[in-house]
């Protein structure tokens, strides 16, 4: 009956209009300004490209504004797109300007920096003279190694957690009133305090390229670092989510440098170069009481006796050792079973005394 | 020696004392194996669930060091005990008969009973012989047969290398202040390889002839009791068992040497010891053979 009433109230008009706001998306974001969302938020909205590379071009919504570049409109970074239906687009180049206004300098903001830096770093496409580095198409681009990452909040009320402290928040809304605000911000500055990624992560990004055993032979290293570092305990505890371990960027990034400068162990400006190594471990959150000794420990033995010699045989005595023990005893125990079968049976028999 | 409990012989193996010591051990190697071999197997599907239960990352190493510790502390224990029983049951009565010298003493350590000899062997000989039906008589066991000998050995040398390696990995910063970084290197390897084969040692062989074995099956209770049955100690400790049995007047009761039972047309082979000629025992040894 009352459902009736309300019906009447309303209208058919309104019906339809009730039934069009309930299925609007949530929270239909400001920074969708070209309405690229009309598309794009159906979650099977794919094609495979030119490539034959399946590309999923579904945009979650609620994701996307838990990401570093949600105030970013879609065309900040998609500038080619013009009009809709767009063509296809290009690769987004992070080195352009976007539309975001850089607070201290009041600039508009630019990753172009980077480039600089990646261009000076082991991972520059060219050497020190200018000239191209063989095989420098496998040098890492911005995507190669960068997504679209979440924020990583941190609480630090009482002890340090996951997550957003409203104690702090409540703090900030004393001077700043629009809590969008107070939140980005607070989610971008505590993020930024630690790392984006956890070690694992950050281990599985280098392993892109440095557990690829073409690459790593093609460039002459040494190792599949990411693989050896696994095998360390510093891997080990990664896999099993500690963050407290170092991951790549701990032990091979200068103190107070960005991953961007990188440089090579035959650099005399890098950490990892032979005569600067005894700072890595000494760090103050690691192991202060490190000697130059402790630095000498093998961070990337593999088991390959060209690589690690020592550790090789090493392993390969207690793998004998193993073998050598456990496979007569195992012979033994197969031989009792079959044995008791016929506990009485013998090909020869003890005579009489 | 020789207990009686439901018409049945039980003869005592093992003390208060070494079964404390035992169930320690073993309480302190399976935590460490629980804790330690998720990280050695960590792509195994298992090695995350069982790491959890431990507490994580960031439990689980705690749990770890406090095993690895209570172990080291019970070696440190079990080595008092060994050089005190040594002192008590063979050093002093030297002493008082006036005997005690350095080849006395040396002899005294060569034939104690765990100390792995000739006889082990020729047992070992014997028992490959009868496995491969090449004879009928399996060997006879002393007090400590060469398997239980290699079963207080390998632990022994695994905790010397586990233990000291681990305690390298735990103060390394203390180790290479004298060794060099790579020490570490090399203690990580033998830490976990050698554990590897302790856990394979004992889960396969030790829990085989404790436990799985046809003639054990599905436990055996002379770690929680110290006492064995009159079945297992004649087939495993037959020499012993002649000497309690003798000692004790019961001679004439004693089960045959197992495999031994005489059989249909096989009766003018058979006996070669006087147990084998006590037809009454016969049969009952036929059920505990098999």
């Amino acid at each position: 009956m009352t459902l009736k009433l309300i019906l009447k109230f309303i209208g058919g008009w309104g019906i339809v209009i009730l039934g069009f706001t309930l299925f609007l998306p949530v929270g239909a974001t400001a920074a969708d300004i070209g309405n690229c969302l009309l598309c794009h938020k159906y979650p099977g909205l794919s094609r495979v490209d030119e490539e034959g590379k399946f590309r999923l071009l579904y945009v979650n919504e609620d994701i996307f504004h838990q990401s570093v570049h949600s105030k970013i409109q879609c065309e900040g970074c998609h500038a080619d797109v013009k009009k809709i239906p767009h063509d296809p687009v290009k690769k987004v180049d992070c080195f352009i300007q976007c539309h975001v206004i850089e607070p201290s300098s009041e600039t508009k903001f630019s990753h172009k920096d980077v480039q600089s830096f990646l261009e000076a770093s082991v991972h520059a496409k060219v050497d020190e003279y200018g000239n191209p580095k063989k095989f420098s198409e496998d040098m890492p681009t911005c995507l190669d190694c960068h997504d679209n990452p979440l924020y990583r909040p941190l609480s630090f009320f009482k002890t340090v957690r996951p997550g957003i402290s409203e104690t702090a928040a409540g703090r900030c809304r004393v001077c700043h009133k629009k809590d969008e605000f107070i939140y980005r911000f607070y989610n971008h500055i505590t993020t930024r305090l630690h790392k984006i990624r956890n070690p694992r992560n950050v281990a599985e990004v280098c392993a892109r390229c440095h557990d690829d055993p073409e690459i790593v032979k093609r460039h002459e290293l040494d190792t599949l670092a990411a693989y050896s570092y696994g095998e360390t305990f510093h891997g080990k505890a990664a896999f099993f989510l500690s963050e407290r371990v170092p991951d790549c960027l701990d032990c091979h990034v200068n103190r107070g440098q960005s991953v961007h400068q990188m440089l090579s162990s035959a650099n005399p400006n890098s950490i990892t170069h032979k005569n600067n190594k005894d700072m890595i471990c000494s760090n103050l959150d690691c192991h202060p009481k490190a000697t130059p000794g402790f630095s000498a420990y093998k961070v990337h033995p593999e088991f390959n006796p060209g690589q690690s010699p020592a550790q090789y045989y090493f392993t390969v005595f207690f793998l004998v050792l193993a073998g050598g023990t456990l496979l007569p005893l195992m012979g033994i125990m197969g031989l009792d079973l079959i044995r008791r079968l016929f506990p009485h049976a013998a090909l020869k028999r003890r005579k009489k005394p | 020696m020789i207990k009686e409990k439901d018409g049945k012989r039980y003869f005592f193996r093992f003390t208060l004392n070494q079964r404390f010591q035992h169930i320690t051990m073993a309480s302190c190697v399976i935590t460490l194996i629980l804790t330690g071999m998720p990280l050695k197997f960590k792509q195994a599907f298992w090695a995350p669930y069982l790491y959890n239960l431990f507490g994580g990352i960031h439990v689980a190493p705690i749990v770890h060091k406090v095993a690895g510790s209570t172990l080291l502390l019970l070696f440190a224990y079990h080595l008092i005990y060994v050089l005190v029983t040594i002192s008590n049951n063979y050093i002093t009565p030297l002493k008082q008969k006036g005997q005690l010298t350095a080849g006395n003493l040396i002899k005294t350590l060569i034939n104690l009973p765990i100390v792995p000899n000739i006889k082990d062997l020729e047992d070992i000989r014997d028992l490959l012989k009868y496995l491969l039906y090449l004879s009928d008589k399996p060997p006879e066991g002393a007090q400590f047969t060469w398997k239980e000998k290699f079963d207080y050995w390998a632990p022994f040398w695994g905790i010397v290398i586990i233990g000291s390696s681990g305690l390298i990995m735990w103060h390394k910063e203390l180790v290479t202040r004298f060794l060099p970084g790579l020490v570490i290197n090399f203690a990580l390897i033998a830490h976990s390889d050698e554990a590897l084969l302790a856990m394979l040692f004992l889960f396969i062989w030790h829990f085989y002839n404790v436990h799985l074995s046809p003639s054990v099956f599905p436990i055996g209770t002379v770690f929680l009791t110290g006492y064995l049955s009159e079945e297992q100690m004649a087939e495993e400790h037959y020499q012993q068992y002649r000497e309690v049995m003798t000692a004790a007047g019961l001679e004439d009761q004693m089960l045959p040497l197992h495999g031994t039972r005489p059989q249909k047309g096989a009766e003018e082979d058979m006996p070669v010891t006087a147990e084998d000629s006590v037809p009454d025992f016969a049969g009952e040894a036929k059920t505990t053979d098999n």
